[in-house]
């Protein structure tokens, strides 16, 4: 076995949440591209048939399942629909989640109601597919889980009060969980990602990606290979790890990011 | 070579590279390894030759006995048909550094990927440490890193391309008892990818840090019997 054969997924079977477009779409592709089999959820299940589809059009198995993760119920019902498609679970990437309404607004601005949705979309989901796999990977005597935090799960950013609670509680929730089934030869870790806008719009409100240390925005096929590493056997030492994705910018550790002038000793020539 | 004499917020707009078609192939890449006559960097080189890539390696300190391991190490690369070069230097003399990197450029006219995978281990009540200790401890651990990376550094910004990983350890972020000076040099490390990163973000030129626990083989800890069998009972159980 040589070192890129321990990147292979052949005969794995990974579950990937929000998977319909976007990273988790990109996720999914990469993951069949490395030999898994994959189930796709998301909301809208014409999204994920279309998905599923390409999965397929790589050569491996693939099933597209309806779920709403804020919903424990339906994610309950997500994870055995899996195991009756594919037969087991590998690997969770819970991928769903992101800003929700009243996010970005002023706390004193914002509804209890808004507040509880987008931590239900975030936070407590993870919980909830996480919650929902484990007894399936302890019976199975392996699993990788990998959940989505963001560089805002490690630094705060005005009016973004939700999503950088939430996200640094997908965070510490990833280090104890960590603790917990590291010693039942599951790993659980999670992706800080930066900036990887979806629409052009997204991405010139974000300033084109000038603040960003490598001058541009993530990829979202860059997203792809760090995640099969990551669920790989290649990774099996990695566990309640953070692995950040951002171009940089939180190696500045503030926006827009670090820099100084050049300041001579004293005494020496400019 | 980059000269950041403004801030380098006037424009974004980097282009994104192209998807490759093999994400993890190193094949046509050149790597310079520190420390491979240690299991780590050994491995490293090994690792790299065997995702294709061709790898000269080096130790930390250029003595004899380090070089008959740093040479063992280059012979499992070569058995793995890549090209390979056994470099003896003493990583914190500015001046062979500058020679060892020069001579991987001589040779295979590029430099892509360097690891470095240098470690003293020194772990000593801090009231007891000498300067002597400390200074020799830092120029291992931090100072090795920092002139490999200028060295090799300024190949890869010539070229535009490069990615440089550094081996810290957890002692750097954590408080560990006993390790001041290891842990401050580790940190250092830490706080050295990590200019680097922003300073040559621009340039092709990645600096990353992968963080190491305590691991099998390890100097001075995984073959002394009693340190393991401590350390062991401390740490978290392995997989059942």
């Amino acid at each position: 076995m040589t070192v890129l054969d321990r990147l292979r997924l052949d005969g794995r079977v990974a579950l990937i949440t929000g998977s319909g477009r976007g990273l988790g779409r990109a996720m999914a592709l990469a993951f069949a591209d490395a030999g898994a089999d994959v189930v796709c959820s998301a909301r809208t299940q014409a999204e994920i048939d279309a998905v599923a589809d390409e999965v397929r059009a790589r050569g491996r198995r693939a099933a597209a399942v309806r779920a709403d993760v804020t919903d424990s119920a339906s994610v309950e019902r997500m994870v055995e629909r899996s195991l009756a498609e594919l037969g087991r679970i590998d690997i969770l990437l819970h991928n769903a989640g992101g800003r929700t309404a009243g996010d970005g607004r002023p706390l004193h601005t914002i509804s209890e109601a808004d507040w509880l949705a987008g931590i239900d979309t975030n936070l407590t989901s993870t919980v909830s597919c996480i919650r929902a796999v484990i007894p399936q990977m302890l019976e199975q005597g392996r699993g990788k889980i990998l959940t989505t935090a963001s560089g805002l799960g490690l630094r705060g950013n005005r009016d973004l009060n939700m999503y950088t609670a939430a996200k640094a509680g997908v965070i510490n929730l990833t280090r104890s969980l960590a603790l917990s089934y590291g010693r039942h030869n599951i790993q659980i870790n999670t992706m800080a990602l930066g900036l990887f806008p979806q629409t052009e719009a997204q991405a010139t409100r974000w300033g084109g990606g000038r603040y960003i240390p490598v001058g541009r925005f993530g990829t979202t096929w860059e997203i792809g290979p760090v995640a099969v590493f990551l669920c790989s056997p290649a990774a099996d030492g990695i566990n309640g790890a953070v692995i950040v994705q951002d171009g940089g910018g939180l190696a500045g550790g503030v926006t827009p990011f670090g820099w100084a002038p050049r300041i001579p000793l004293p005494g020496a020539s400019a | 070579m980059s000269d950041q004499l403004s801030p380098p917020t006037a424009a974004g707009g980097v282009p994104a590279p192209p998807q490759p078609e093999r994400p993890f192939d190193l094949r046509g890449r050149v790597a310079l390894v520190t420390g491979a006559a240690r299991p780590l960097g050994g491995a490293i080189a090994l690792a790299l030759a065997e995702a294709g890539a061709d790898v000269a390696l080096a130790g930390l300190t250029g003595s004899a006995d380090e070089h008959f391991q740093v040479n063992s190490a280059a012979n499992q690369v070569w058995s793995l048909g890549r090209r390979n070069l056994a470099l003896q230097v003493d990583l914190t003399d500015p001046v062979a550094v500058e020679a060892a990197v020069q001579r991987v450029e001589d040779e295979w006219r590029r430099l892509d990927l360097l690891v470095n995978a240098q470690d003293l281990l020194f772990a000593m009540p801090f009231g007891e440490t000498s300067l002597e200790e400390w200074n020799a401890t830092l120029a291992a651990n931090l100072t090795s890193v920092a002139l490999t990376c200028q060295a090799a550094g300024r190949v890869m910004l010539r070229a535009g391309y490069g990615r440089i990983i550094n081996v810290a350890s957890v002692a750097g972020d954590r408080g560990v008892m006993n390790m001041a000076a290891y842990a401050a040099a580790k940190s250092g490390v830490l706080a050295l990818t990590r200019a680097l990163a922003t300073e040559w973000a621009r340039t092709g030129v990645t600096v990353n840090t992968v963080q190491v626990g305590w691991y099998e083989d390890q100097a001075g800890i995984g073959d002394d019997p009693e340190h393991r069998k401590t350390l062991t009972k401390i740490l978290p159980p392995a997989p059942s």
